[in-house]
């Protein structure tokens, strides 16, 4: 079925034409969330439809069969009556599932919002076991004996000691003779990478806050996967106090309460220190918070850890500040006063869902 | 004869034994052909139409998106498809029971049937799959030498007008000739078929053009709206072979459309008669019942035409009409026309149903027969499209279109005919205009082929009057 796999590849063209158009759309909403799988995402889109002259509903009526009293409601969902055949063509309303690559959709959010490709931090190599067994060593298991190369050596010392002997060429390997296959460790560029997303739930960070942040969220994770074939994402929130929680808890936690935004980075901080070591990550925080601080002292806390101990073992400390109705959004200021040279730190506010797509932007446009 | 080309001999002697049983019922066919194919291949035959090759289009790859999908999640399944064609090709799905495969050909030979036999269908190209792919081979001809873009939106442009047509002007031109052709013998068919398939397209023209335009399009009013702009749109060569292809599809899929009921209540009919009387095994009566109540299910708000068809060739059998002459003579508004009555109503449930404007919930509104009656043939009309004719070609002396749409009760969606009246005046190269009415008030929309707007005009006027107040169409 060469041909129609040809119509659909077009078909998906169009598609794919269609989503790259609405991206900023998506940006903005909702609608791709929770609909990712592991490779790729599934987009629903109206059946794109050619016009035609077709009759309108100001008569909706009609002629049904089946018992029923007058009255009685009809306008369960239609579906699609079993057996078909003939020639299909009735038009029908149909919404399409059509799946898009992950690493597609990120390439297409990376042109729609010119980010670009990430470049390893540093040039820290990460060896990893289990190359090739092209290296040789004197000693290993002997099951790896390379029996040539072991062989060359023995009648070499025979020849050498005058042992051997043309009539009757026996060779036999003593033990500094053998050379064992090895496996030689290659060297390879470093493909994991850890995000943070950092959520302030206080009493301040609203239902639409949260949206906000699980949209963006979700770019950043979609982007970062294409750019990572290792990805782990760890979710904590914090209000005076933080915690390590599930994907599911993060997006619909409601705390209340007052803020410590040093708590959050604290545990961040023993997060990289114990588990993610810096050595072997690539570190992506994110912290997400309306930018009300419990006090000066805690946010000069904040600004010391970020600097002395933070920003030297991660990739980029993003911040991202989300306008909410009681927020002072002073956290920010403060920030960009103390630590605005520093280039690791990128700090952007969103005042609402169309400014979701600035801030992926500038959150991801370094390419740290 | 069952002619066969992959059935598996189990298979192949069924088909043979169901077509011996179908003959001595009295279904009279064409040579039937069975392709054995696995679902998916199902699925993209069923996207092109039930033809095995047509010309490339993204939307026959959309529809083939969606079929597969829903027979991934098993929401929808294909069990047979055939097509109006001499030989007729139908196709078997591998997954299909065997049962199912006994039912499916009884079917099959029900369509067949009544292919060859009903008058609507006595016009048609009876070599369809050839047609389709020397106009696919051309098609694909013209995207490599035009581009594939070129081609798609021209394409595109003209099947939103592929509804333009005169749904009776085959039959008509049929009949009106059929006093002086004499008949044709199946060697000259071959010789006709060949020379059609190796035609240079001047010779196809002409011969096509001795087919189809008996009754001169340029002829207004006019509902052959496609017919005209073939023969008058300034449109180079390429563009007016696509136009033709086009219409010519259209008009091979008119019957269908006109005989949908009778067409799968006559094949629905003799499945379950073939079947039950004498193919079907005692193990498998209680599966063909399940298969069976499910194609002739009925839903809520919907009519199942493979229900409603059985149900009046089965009231007419008791009645005692001949059923033969009448799936012969009739199409879906002529059928119903004659055999729905009081008792056929009450006796198969057939209710009104309206919008309720106190729920905003369709409800059951009724069941007085004649109304019912009313309301399926104003349904079934002109096979369920609107009527929309050209009725001046220099309207305003300008060499503008002005087609005006014959209100039946049922008005037109709007925004749907402004887009549609755009591609028609790209197409034409000028502006056309389109008469109809929405809520009781006459309405002129007009394109130019980019903006589309509406001009309002008093009941009584048939011109506009002057200084006419135009706005943006909503």
């Amino acid at each position: 079925m060469f041909r129609i796999e040809r119509d659909r590849a077009r078909f998906r063209e169009i598609v794919r034409g269609r989503l790259r158009k609405d991206l900023r759309k998506y940006l903005s909403s909702t609608e791709l969330l929770g609909r990712r799988g592991d490779k790729s995402i599934s987009i629903p889109i109206p059946q794109i439809e050619l016009p035609r002259f077709r009759f309108g509903d100001n008569s909706k009526q009609g002629v049904g069969q089946g018992p029923g009293e007058e009255g009685d409601a009809v306008d369960g969902e239609g579906q699609e009556g079993e057996g078909g055949g003939g020639a299909g063509e009735q038009a029908g309303e149909h919404i399409l599932e059509v799946d898009v690559d992950l690493v597609e959709l990120a390439e297409m959010l990376g042109e729609e919002l010119e980010l670009p490709n990430i470049e390893p931090r540093g040039n820290r190599l990460l060896s990893t076991e289990g190359g090739r067994y092209s290296g040789i060593r004197q000693t290993g298991p002997k099951s790896l004996r390379h029996f040539r190369r072991t062989f060359d050596r023995a009648l070499r010392r025979q020849i050498a000691e005058g042992e051997w002997n043309p009539k009757n060429p026996r060779i036999i390997p003593i033990h500094d003779d053998e050379r064992i296959r090895s496996c030689k460790s290659v060297p390879k560029p470093d493909s994991s990478a850890v995000i943070f997303h950092i959520m302030d739930v206080s009493g301040s960070m609203g239902r639409e806050q949260k949206e906000i942040v699980r949209i963006k969220a979700f770019w950043i994770d979609t982007w970062l996967r294409s750019q990572y074939t290792n990805l782990e994402v760890v979710y904590i929130v914090h209000d005076a106090v933080a915690r390590i929680v599930d994907q599911d808890t993060f997006f619909h936690l409601r705390e209340s309460g007052g803020t410590k935004i040093s708590s959050a980075y604290d545990l961040f901080l023993s997060q990289i220190l114990e588990r993610f070591r810096p050595e072997e990550w690539n570190i992506y925080p994110f912290h997400y918070s309306d930018g009300d601080n419990w006090s000066a002292r805690d946010t000069e806390r904040c600004i010391n850890l970020l600097r002395d101990e933070i920003l030297p073992r991660v990739n980029q400390f993003c911040y991202g500040q989300v306008k909410s109705a009681y927020g002072s959004g002073q956290f920010k200021k403060d920030l960009d006063d103390a630590l605005g040279e520093e280039g690791r730190l990128v700090c952007a506010a969103v005042d609402d869902r169309e400014g979701i797509s600035e801030a992926i932007r500038t959150f991801l446009g370094s390419g740290r | 004869m069952v002619r066969t080309s992959s059935l598996p001999p189990v298979l192949q002697q069924q088909a043979i034994d169901i077509e011996a049983i179908a003959r001595a019922s009295g279904l009279d066919f064409f040579d039937v052909i069975f392709e054995y194919l696995d679902a998916r291949q199902v699925n993209a035959v069923a996207a092109y139409g039930g033809f095995p090759v047509r010309y490339p289009s993204w939307r026959f790859g959309m529809e083939y998106e969606r079929l597969d999908k829903g027979y991934s999640w098993g929401l929808s399944k294909i069990y047979e498809l055939v097509i109006n064609n001499d030989p007729t090709y139908a196709y078997l799905v591998r997954a299909n029971s065997a049962m199912e495969q006994k039912l499916v050909m009884a079917h099959v030979f029900g369509h067949a049937d009544f292919f060859k036999h009903n008058i609507w269908f006595s016009p048609s190209e009876r070599r369809m799959v050839d047609v389709m792919a020397t106009g696919a081979t051309r098609v694909r001809r013209y995207i490599d030498t035009y581009g594939q873009d070129r081609v798609d939106e021209f394409l595109d442009g003209v099947l939103a007008l592929d509804n333009l047509i005169d749904p009776y002007l085959p039959l008509r031109e049929a009949t009106s000739r059929r006093s002086f052709v004499r008949p044709v013998s199946p060697l000259e068919r071959a010789r006709h078929s060949f020379a059609q398939a190796s035609a240079s397209p001047e010779e196809r023209e002409a011969a096509e053009e001795r087919a189809l335009s008996q009754e001169d399009p340029t002829t207004l009013p006019t509902l052959d709206v496609l017919g005209f702009l073939a023969e008058e749109a300034d449109l180079a060569e390429w563009q007016r072979d696509i136009l033709r292809i086009v219409r010519q599809e259209a008009y091979y899929f008119v019957p269908q459309r006109m005989t949908k009921i009778m067409n799968e209540g006559w094949a629905s009919f003799w499945h379950s008669r073939i079947l039950t009387r004498s193919v079907l095994g005692a193990d498998e009566i209680v599966d063909f019942a399940d298969c069976h109540s499910g194609a002739t299910a009925t839903q809520p708000g919907q009519l199942n035409p493979y229900k409603l068809g059985i149900d009046l060739f089965r009231h007419a059998e008791e009645t005692g009409h001949d059923l033969f002459q009448l799936r012969a003579l009739h199409n879906d508004v002529s059928f119903i026309d004659k055999l729905v009555d009081e008792e056929f109503a009450a006796k198969s449930e057939l209710f009104l149903y309206s919008k309720n404007p106190r729920t905003g919930r369709m409800e059951v509104s009724g069941r007085d027969w004649q109304k019912i009656k009313k309301q399926l043939l104003c349904e079934l009309a002109s096979g369920g499209l609107p009527q929309i004719e050209l009725v001046q070609r220099d309207f305003g002396g300008q060499g503008e279109l002005l087609l005006r749409h014959r209100f039946d009760g049922r008005e037109l969606q709007l925004d749907q005919a402004g887009e549609t009246l755009r591609s028609l005046a790209r197409l034409w190269g000028r502006t056309c205009h389109l008469e109809t009415l929405i809520e009781g008030q006459p309405l002129r929309i007009k394109s130019d082929g980019e903006e589309i707007s509406r001009v309002e005009q008093s009941p009584s006027a048939s011109t506009p009057p002057a200084g006419e107040g135009e706005q943006p169409a909503a």
